[in-house]
This record gives C-alpha cells, sequence and structure tokens, in this order.
C-alpha cells in the first residue's frame, strides 16, 4: 500500500520501483538517482561516446521509471573513468566532470568499494593485490598492507575497476552504489 | 500532320518528394553508422587491432576507410556528431526535441535552462515550416511510409487494410497523458510512446548492445495498427510528438496552397495524402507535414507552397475541372470530342 501512494506522489515512483535485487552503477558524474531519472532524457548518448562500451541500457528490468537510463555493472565492464559521458550529456543529468584527480573525487560518487575478507585472497594467506593495480587512485582510494591485503578509503568513488579485476569468483571486492 | 514539340519545363515542386524520401534514408543511414562509429571507435581506443576478431576487423576497416576523409585524429575527432533525432550533438551544436525538452521539464517539475537552449532551432524550424519534422526528419516516418506502401501491395493483392476515422485531436490526449505520466513518475516515461525516439534508440541497441530492446515491440504493434485500424494512424492520431508539433506549427508561415484556375479536381491529392487531408478542397489544417507528395503526384502543378500563416478559404472546384466548365447539368454526359467540335 506504502509503494502504491508513493507511486502517485511526484518524484516518487522511482523509488517505488527500483528493484534492490538489480545491483549497478549510474554513470561517473550522475545526479543522486530521483534526480537522476528527472533529468535524463534516455538520448542514449552516453553510451554512444563512451569508448569502454561500458554504460548499457535498462529495459524495464528496473521498472518503468529505469527504462532506457544507463547503467553500468562493474563485473562486466568497469569505468575508466574517461568523463566523456557527462561532457556529452544534454541535461546534466551527468554532470560535466574534467578529467582531472581532484575534480574527480570531489565530482564523482557513484559507489563505494568493499572487501570481504573471507573471500580476499590475500586475507587467506596468497598474496593478490590485482585490486589495487587495478585501481584509477591507488593510494588514494585503496592501500594495501601486509600480504597486498587491500583497504578502501572513503575517498573511494565507486567506478568499478577493482570488481572488475577480482580474480576471485565471486568477486572479493564489490561495488555498493549510492543509490541503494 | 503537325508535330508537336513539347517544352517542358524543369518543375522543383515535382521533385521536392524525391528529395524528402532521400533525407529520410539519410537520416536512418546515419542513425545505423553511428552505433557502428561507436564500435569502430571502443576499438581504435583499446589499441588492439590484433586482438580483434576476423568480423572486428572488418568492420574496423570499413569504418576507418569512411571515417578518414573527415578526420585527423581518430582517437579525438569521431566524437563530433552523437546521438539520435531525440538530442543530438553536431560538431558542439545540441539539438533537441522539443517533446524531450516538455518531457524533462514535466519529468522534473522545473525548467533546465541549458537543456531548453536546446530545442529553440527546431521550435523556430516548426513555427516555420509546420510538422517538418514528421515528414522530413523523422526515423519512424520511413519505416510507417514502406508500411503503407505494403498496405497497398495488400490491398492490391485483395487484402482489406484498415480505414477507420479516429478523432485526430485524440494524439492532443495521448501528448497530455505522457506528460502526467512524465511529471507523476519522476522519469521520461513519454520517450516510451515516442516512435522517433524509440528508432534511434532501438537501432543503437541492436547494433552496440546486442539487441533491440522492449520498444521494438511498441514500434511493431504500432506498425500493426497502421495496417489494421487506419494509413497512417499513429502519426495521425497517436503521437505526442505530432500533436506538439501540430500545436507549435499551426500558424506556420510555409503551407501548401491550391491554385484553383488550374486545378481539375482530379483528386490524386487526396489519395496520395499519407494524412489523409483535403489538398483538393483547400483542407490542409496544422495537420499538414508539408511532405510535397502531393504537388509531386499533381498533373496540372496547381500545387504550390505560399508564405501565409493560415490557410486559403475554399475555393471550390478547380477551373479545369469538367465540373466547373460545363455546369452540374452537363456533368452526368461525357465531354464532346475535340474533333466532333471542329
Amino acid at each position: 500500500m506504502a509503494s502504491a501512494v508513493a507511486a502517485v506522489v511526484p518524484g516518487q515512483a522511482g523509488a517505488a520501483i527500483t528493484r534492490s535485487s538489480v545491483r549497478y552503477l549510474r554513470p561517473p558524474g550522475a545526479l543522486e538517482e530521483q534526480n537522476f531519472l528527472a533529468r535524463c532524457i534516455n538520448c542514449g548518448q552516453c553510451g554512444e561516446v563512451c569508448p569502454n562500451r561500458c554504460i548499457k541500457y535498462f529495459g524495464f528490468g528496473n521498472g518503468l521509471a529505469s527504462a532506457d537510463t544507463p547503467y553500468i555493472k562493474p563485473r562486466e565492464k568497469a569505468c575508466i573513468l574517461c568523463m566523456k559521458c557527462g561532457d556529452v550529456c544534454p541535461t546534466g543529468a551527468i554532470k560535466p566532470i574534467r578529467r582531472e584527480i581532484t575534480a574527480i573525487l570531489d565530482g564523482v560518487k557513484m559507489g563505494h568499494a568493499i572487501v570481504d575478507e573471507d573471500l580476499c585472497l590475500s586475507f587467506q594467506g596468497k598474496s593478490c593485490g590485482v585490486c589495487y593495480r587495478a585501481c584509477p587512485l591507488p593510494d588514494i582510494a585503496i592501500t594495501v598492507g601486509f600480504m597486498e591485503q587491500p583497504h578502501v578509503t572513503d575517498k573511494c568513488i565507486g567506478c568499478g575497476s577493482c570488481e572488475r579485476s577480482c580474480i576471485q569468483m565471486p568477486q572479493a571486492i564489490r561495488i555498493v552504489s549510492n543509490h541503494g | 500532320m503537325v508535330e508537336h514539340s513539347v517544352q517542358q519545363r524543369f518543375v522543383w515542386r515535382r521533385h521536392f518528394n524525391k528529395l524528402r524520401w532521400v533525407t529520410l534514408c539519410l537520416i536512418m543511414s546515419l542513425l545505423i553508422l553511428l552505433p557502428l562509429l561507436h564500435i569502430y571507435q571502443s576499438f581504435v581506443a583499446a589499441h588492439a587491432y590484433n586482438l580483434l576478431a576476423n568480423s572486428e576487423k572488418r568492420l574496423y576497416d570499413v569504418m576507418e576507410t569512411i571515417t578518414q576523409p573527415f578526420i585527423t585524429d581518430p582517437a579525438k575527432d569521431l566524437d563530433a556528431v552523437k546521438g539520435t533525432t531525440w538530442s543530438m550533438t553536431l560538431w558542439g551544436l545540441r539539438l533537441s526535441d522539443p517533446l524531450a525538452v516538455l518531457g524533462q521539464s514535466a519529468a522534473g517539475l522545473t525548467m533546465h535552462w541549458p537543456f531548453v537552449w536546446t530545442a529553440l532551432l527546431p521550435v523556430i524550424m516548426t513555427a516555420v515550416f509546420g510538422r517538418f519534422f514528421c515528414g522530413w526528419i523523422c526515423p519512424a516516418t520511413l519505416i510507417y511510409e514502406l508500411n503503407s506502401n505494403f498496405a497497398a501491395w495488400l490491398r492490391w493483392a485483395g487484402i482489406k487494410t484498415g480505414n477507420w476515422k479516429l478523432d485526430v485531436r485524440v494524439k492532443y490526449g495521448v501528448l497530455a497523458l505522457g506528460l502526467a505520466g512524465t511529471a507523476v513518475s519522476g522519469s521520461m516515461i513519454v520517450s516510451v510512446i515516442y516512435p522517433p525516439a524509440i528508432v534511434g534508440r532501438e537501432i543503437y541497441y541492436a547494433v552496440a548492445l546486442g539487441g533491440f530492446g522492449a520498444g521494438t515491440v511498441f514500434l511493431l504493434s504500432t506498425l500493426l495498427f497502421d495496417l489494421l485500424v487506419a494509413r497512417r494512424g499513429f502519426c495521425r492520431f497517436l503521437c505526442p510528438g505530432g500533436a506538439l508539433y501540430s500545436m507549435i506549427g499551426r500558424y506556420r508561415l510555409l503551407r501548401v496552397r491550391r491554385e484553383v484556375t488550374i486545378c481539375n479536381d482530379c483528386a490524386k491529392c487526396n489519395a496520395i495524402c499519407e494524412f489523409n487531408l483535403d489538398p483538393m478542397h483547400d483542407g490542409f489544417g496544422q495537420e499538414c507535414n508539408n511532405c510535397t507528395a502531393c504537388m509531386a503526384i499533381c498533373p496540372t502543378d496547381a500545387l504550390d507552397f505560399m508564405f501565409r500563416p493560415t490557410d486559403r478559404k475554399v475555393q471550390g472546384p478547380g477551373h479545369l475541372s469538367r465540373h466547373f466548365r460545363h455546369g452540374k447539368d452537363e456533368d452526368e454526359k461525357p465531354p464532346p470530342f475535340h474533333d466532333e467540335a471542329a
């Protein structure tokens, strides 16, 4: 009933029909989820400009409000932070951000990486460190300690390169997106 | 025996319709080429030609050949043209469908001005040329017109196609409903029921992302609607974008006019008109999209453009028609042959 009420309140329906079972990221620089859905016009230019082809589009799998909006599944293909999607976005649903470390650290908040120490090889006595090597912001977003055990700092922007590169199956490090 | 040498003038307006088909085909090929270009770009960015499969290498080579005359650095210059007719970036110039702007404003319940300006040029063009987008640019129009040609083949083969008449004002209701749904849900619902946006998107999905999406089902159902319910029924009765363009172009400056003195009331214009308008009785209205099919088929070149914000008043029967020349009583009898008269 609560969700039915939410569905008729302007701007709230997206929250009502976004399913938590679908774990995805929005492109780098995307606005917070409700504002993003209100801004995005489903033009597809972000995906068309992405040189990495990591931006894909929802069908009706994530609810009607999310139909034809861009998403990134980092385990399939992670964002390389080229920042072209923000430049091409006509509505500002994805903010334009300069391709510099400070601007990216300030502006991009796709999610946050978490490590499962029960799965991570480095915590099991087999020195790995692949996630650290894959990270575009090494020693800023992720640091390694004894046996190359990864420690994610709060500067992590959630691009997903670590999750993409993790050699464990299932992955021992994954991005939890900001929109839940 | 007298030899008649007939001087054939080249009349431009007979050929605008062909030009329109060329334009539609160009837009469609652009929509197919851009996703291919995108795939090529991703290959360029990966710097790994040797790792490509044979089919990918073929695509790489073909796209390299096509783009080479226009660019110097494939890593940078290929981003110049992106998007679809829904919203497009052309060498830094951003153009958007007015419906995209209206829908986005409804979804956010605010105006986002940098985006609103991208629809300025299309709105001005529509105010001058009317529904020209529907006839000359819309990628769905190409599919719909081919579909209505297909319907003509079906009729020729003896299969009945739909010929229902709905109220053309239904589409304004669809527009209002689409915008209301967009405002309530807070996301662009209106782009899910708008064929040009769907066509551009679905071609991109099919070429670059490996398969058609849900929009294709909707598009196919509109094609069936056109076959079973009415010729070009979706465009005429249901399209929300068509409704918006009809309203913006209500007092469009460029219109088709009928020159009554050389019209012979043959009604070919009424038969050819995809939107089932009534050019033979000066009935164009805000639905006319200046597609010029009527001009192309007119045997006496009685249809021409004019600059005027309203249609002409109904001018009555054409002066070359039998009805006009002989009056009502003689209309039943065949007119006398020239030889008999002489």
